[in-house]
């Protein structure tokens, strides 16, 4: 089996390679290497939203917590729902708004729009979260499935260096626009390999199918029901929950957590650079509504029941009876992880790059420099990723737990930004503020470092049950509102209406029928993951309004979540195309200017900073006065004496 | 001046990831598939390995016809060159190899390929019809054009 996966692997990056070189050689704007020209082809964003929404869950991660818990923990899957109807709605929002205000990348758009440096920082650091620990972990995980499946013969590090070369090369060749053609076309690869590895599973392998071979768990876990709305557990570390950890509360804020990765920068970067057409709708809908939600709710428990002891095993059962079909198992857990990896890595450091090199530290780059820039800062964090997944994949874990959550974080920001003008910026940020508190005191993260450094903490991870994506969304909702209340008159609220004034000139739908959208959103949330959800236990098979009982051959549960995921697209669908969220129209009209103008220079002390490193003998600004920092001191102005022109106020020194 | 246009070669560039992002996870596929098919005795593995390459061929029209293009001239010649080679490689294969193998491969892999040109040949005549469908085989017509054969009345076909 090792010789076929390096050789699957290999063409993979070839395939990659191939693309990258491709779109190399149509030259045109070197600036199209960061943001594909703001044109990146529809069909590959629809394709690749799905495999993002289940990459928010992974892959391996996913199978191993359905063999472990059953069908509770598959219900989690029904998230994908929400995913797609937070990713149809923000993504036209901000593609319009990119158009209307000539904005960038989304820590633009936020920051110019609530005309915040703090919002771009934040940003920033999400973007780093997700390119660094998060993707290193699933490096990390990747790798050591790579060394498992071979028995060794590729060590976990080795596995490491390679995939991050062989991630970096076609990055830094290609851009943003190779990348993404690459990506779309491993995401059409998952979609096959999930439902034909279960299928050819089923057929060569022996035994029953799911359901009527229950899931293999472990006693005590109920696999065909969720345990709970809600239950008095102080977390993980602390003790066991009763019958499994996935009550509807639980299942209700992982699935809200999955939103974070729709909120993560290089995800809302790909909305934004997308061409114009139907791509959201037909990629939120059909695809990721429609399509990989019900792969995961349909074929997941069944590919799953076959493989309590995890991949590899269930690789090797294959393996012994067609070696490629082993292979197949093995490069579907591999290529979830690196499908993820090289979208965050790649969209995290072109967006650092331009938010923090570009905009602070050389912002008069030529487009070439701008290119090259790109390309520099693409291998050095694709060589920072491999040092944290080869060296430090506790680390790594630890931050990557926090991601999404925090990522979730700026919802409020989002929403304000795209719907609700009344959305202060103190108000975000105080939000967003304690929002992460809570999330890091929930999460290994902070849990480590406060027990280490002080006393034990009462609660564990996910008290309550409680994902902490959900702790941290509460407070931050309650925060959110309470203070956008006190601020509704602030100083900010005119720019805020005027942006949301010429946002209502490209509308996706009218008030009547966005208010029905939410009425069914809440009610359908309840039902389908809220704490309706445990009406499905028993609703199929011991009926409340009768007392016959029906005899199905199947759990409950699983027609719940197949019943609650059909209403789920058809949510979608009215979100799309009823609404009008998934379909984005050439943005006409004079443009409009949000925030403060562009800097074209440095701030001063980043400036001065610089030129101490960069031109230690001389004065930069002899060579150029237009870049150079402003920076003048007291001694200085006190010995020039200022020419001032008469009646026009100006003065200069020296 | 096309040729050196940044945008059309863009369009170009994206229609060949789709149709490359169809491409290539069917023949994935089908090598699982042909290769299962090669371990057991059993048909319908080749059948299947087939039929998601006839699948990806249908996606490849309809990519065609939603884009509005046609084949390329460098998809038809690789599609030809993969078919011929295909169809080489079975006919040596028949020829040389072991009676068991033959028993086994023959039919399951010949009909496959049948199944491949009777597929191409459907999708030419539902897309261009019987008569341009056979003018795209008509070598010896083309290395002998003349003017007059684009006049209406001479059937204006060129």
């Amino acid at each position: 089996m090792t010789f076929l996966l390096v050789i699957t692997l290999g063409l993979l990056f070839v395939y990659a390679l191939y693309f990258a070189a491709q779109t190399a050689r149509i030259g045109g704007n070197p600036r199209d290497f960061l943001d594909g020209g703001m044109t990146l082809p529809g069909w590959s964003v629809m394709f690749i939203l799905p495999a993002i929404g289940v990459a928010a869950l992974g892959v391996e991660r996913h199978l191993l917590l359905v063999s472990r818990y059953g069908l509770q923990a598959s219900h989690v899957a029904v998230g994908l729902i929400t995913v797609a109807v937070a990713a149809v709605m923000f993504w036209n929002r901000l593609w319009v708004a990119t158009r209307l205000a000539g904005l960038n990348t989304p820590g633009e758009a936020i920051g110019r729009y609530y005309d915040s440096i703090a919002l771009r920082v934040i940003m920033m650091g999400l973007c780093i979260l997700f390119a660094l620990p998060y993707s290193a972990n699933l490096l990390s995980q990747a790798a050591l499935l790579v060394q498992q499946a071979t028995d060794g013969t590729i060590p976990r590090e080795m596995a490491v260096w390679v995939f991050a070369l062989s991630m970096a090369i076609p990055a830094i060749i290609g851009g943003w626009r190779a990348v993404v053609l690459v990506l779309a076309m491993e995401a059409l690869l998952m979609a096959i390999l999930i439902p034909g590895i279960m299928l050819f599973g089923e057929i060569v392998l022996a035994g029953d199918i799911f359901p009527t071979r229950p899931m293999p768990v472990e006693d005590g876990i109920f696999w065909d029901r969720i345990p709970g709305v809600l239950q008095g557990y102080a977390g993980v570390g602390k003790n066991v929950p009763t019958g499994g950890i996935f009550t509807t509360v639980a299942i209700s804020s992982t699935a809200i957590s999955l939103t974070g990765i729709v909120l993560s920068p290089a995800t809302l970067y790909l909305g934004q650079t997308a061409r114009k057409g139907h791509a959201f709708g037909i990629g939120a809908v059909w695809l990721t509504g429609g399509l990989a939600a019900g792969i995961l709710l349909l074929v997941v428990p069944v590919l799953a029941a076959r493989m309590p002891a995890g991949l590899v095993s269930h690789a090797e059962a294959l393996a012994a009876v067609v070696p490629l079909a082993g292979v197949s198992v093995i490069l579907l857990g591999v290529m979830g992880a690196l499908f993820a990896i090289s979208f965050f890595v790649t969209g995290g450091t072109l967006l650092v790059f331009r938010e923090l090199v570009h905009t602070y530290l050389f912002p008069n780059l030529t487009d070439r420099g701008q290119r090259l820039g790109a390309r520099i800062s693409l291998g050095f964090g694709f060589f920072l990723l491999g040092l944290m997944a080869a060296f430090m994949p506790f680390v790594s874990a630890v931050f990557a737990s926090v991601a999404l959550p925090l990522a979730l974080q700026l919802l409020p920001a989002m929403v304000g930004f795209a719907f609700m003008r009344w959305i202060s910026r103190g108000a975000v940020l105080a939000g967003i503020a304690l929002g992460s508190l809570l999330v890091v005191f929930t999460e290994p993260l902070g849990l480590i470092i406060f027990e280490g450094l002080f006393v034990d903490l009462p609660w564990g991870r996910w008290p309550l049950t409680i994902h902490s994506a959900g702790w941290g969304l509460a407070i931050n909702l309650l925060i959110v509102f309470l203070s956008s209340v006190a601020t509704l008159r602030g100083p900010d609220m005119y720019q805020r209406s005027r942006f949301h004034r010429a946002m209502k000139a490209h509308p996706p739908a009218s008030a009547a029928r966005s208010g029905l959208l939410w009425g069914l959103a809440i009610l359908w949330g309840f039902l389908a993951y809220g704490p309706g959800a445990v009406l499905g236990n028993f609703f199929f098979s011991d009926p409340i309004f009768t007392d016959l009982r029906s005899v199905m051959g199947v759990p409950s549960l699983w027609v719940w979540q197949m019943l609650f995921w059909l209403f789920g697209v058809v949510l979608v669908w009215w979100v799309s195309y009823s609404v009008g969220f998934g379909r984005t129209q050439e943005v006409t009209g004079k443009p409009m200017r949000l925030g403060m103008p562009r800097a074209t220079r440095s701030p001063d002390w980043i400036s001065s900073g610089l030129s101490r490193v960069v031109n230690r003998s001389g004065d930069a600004a002899a060579d150029h006065p237009g870049q150079a920092s402003v920076r003048l001191l007291l001694p200085e102005l006190e010995s020039k004496q200022p020419t001032v022109k008469p009646g026009r106020g100006k003065t200069r020194y020296g | 001046m096309a040729e050196h246009d940044p945008s059309s070669q863009l369009d170009r560039l994206s229609r060949h990831g789709l149709v490359m992002a169809i491409w290539a996870p069917a023949v994935f596929a089908a090598a699982v598939l042909f290769h299962a098919g090669y371990i057991y005795v059993t048909n319908w593995w080749f059948v299947a390995a087939f039929g998601s390459l006839i699948i990806a061929f249908c996606a490849h029209i309809i990519v065609n016809v939603v884009l509005k293009s046609g084949f390329t001239a460098g998809e038809t010649a690789l599609g030809s060159a993969i078919l011929v080679g295909l169809t080489l490689a079975y006919l040596i294969t028949i020829l040389t190899a072991s009676d068991v193998l033959v028993d086994r491969l023959m039919m399951p892999v010949g009909l496959g390929l049948g199944a491949l040109v009777v597929v191409v040949v459907i999708s030419m005549l539902i897309s261009f019809g019987p008569r341009r469908a056979f003018e795209k085989f008509d070598v010896i017509r083309d290395n002998n054009l003349r003017a007059a054969s684009r006049l209406p009345h001479r059937g204006g076909r060129r």
